[in-house]
């Protein structure tokens, strides 16, 4: 039986990465740009927006594990289902605020016309995208980062510190905001 | 709860930097079951239940007395 072999150029390697680390840097900038939104501007965020937050963190777990891997596409895997939640959250939240009625309409400035959970809707459709586009282009690749990806392994690395400070900074803003109940509050329950 | 859901994602992302990968996805996997549920919770309605009555779809025929074909 004749086996096809794989097309793992160097190049190939490398672009992979680079798509993984593109969708990491895009999402860790999309969080913090909603951290500056809640504490520079005071926008507090609601339930779903936190569960919304929550299912991208959960992509940059599979995205980071993807990175660090090479050998399965597990991380592959954890990123889809997580960019799913977050489809699932945004576009119910969407539905929500859609018909404008007392106490449900869209939280939050909207940016370039668009609100939060419409950004939230793009985002995960992009994220599905990026990561099917990735698996079409190369094949899940059997090659883990070696010294050769310096450049990546240490962007990798960082990326990963810094998801890790994201989600410790807005673990304990959830713990002020909503102590260990729930979170429909208009302000930080544990602040006096 | 939600507490629960950052704080089980925080230990996941930590054990998975320290290399504990088994122990990393087990905490994952239940502050995915945390946030399902808490969502559900969200949603639901007493009232309404899952239902979303304030969206409405009528099928309007094309061809008729209504229509203007």
């Amino acid at each position: 039986m004749a086996t096809i072999e794989r097309a793992e150029t160097p190049l190939a390697v490398a672009l992979d990465r680079l798509i993984l680390l593109a969708m990491l840097a895009a999402l860790a900038g999309i969080l913090t740009a909603a951290m500056v939104f809640q504490y520079a501007l005071g926008e507090l965020p609601c339930p779903l927006c936190l569960l919304q937050r929550y299912a991208m963190l959960g992509c940059c777990f599979g995205l980071l594990r993807q990175l660090r891997s090479g050998e399965s596409e597990r991380g592959g895997g954890i990123a889809m289902i997580f960019a799913v939640l977050l489809l699932i959250i945004s576009a119910r939240q969407t539905l929500l605020d859609l018909f404008p009625r007392p106490g449900h309409e869209y939280i939050g400035s909207a940016i370039f016309g668009i609100h939060m959970p419409v950004w939230s809707v793009f985002i995960a459709l992009a994220l599905l995208l990026g990561l099917g586009a990735r698996l079409a282009l190369f094949d899940a690749l059997r090659s883990a980062l070696t010294a050769k990806h310096l450049l990546v392994v240490r962007l990798a690395q960082a990326l990963f510190v810094y998801v890790i400070l994201i989600c410790a900074v807005n673990f304990v803003s959830v713990v002020l905001q909503c102590g260990g109940g729930e979170c429909h509050t208009f302000g930080y329950r544990l602040l006096p | 709860m939600m507490a629960a859901i950052y704080a089980t994602l925080l230990i996941a992302l930590i054990l998975e930097l320290s290399g504990r990968r088994l122990c990393a996805v087990s905490c994952l996997s239940v502050s995915f079951g945390l946030c399902v549920w808490l969502f559900l919770w969200e949603i639901y309605s007493p009232e309404y239940g899952f239902r979303m009555p304030w969206l409405r779809a009528e099928a309007v025929p094309l061809f008729g007395p209504s229509g203007t074909c």
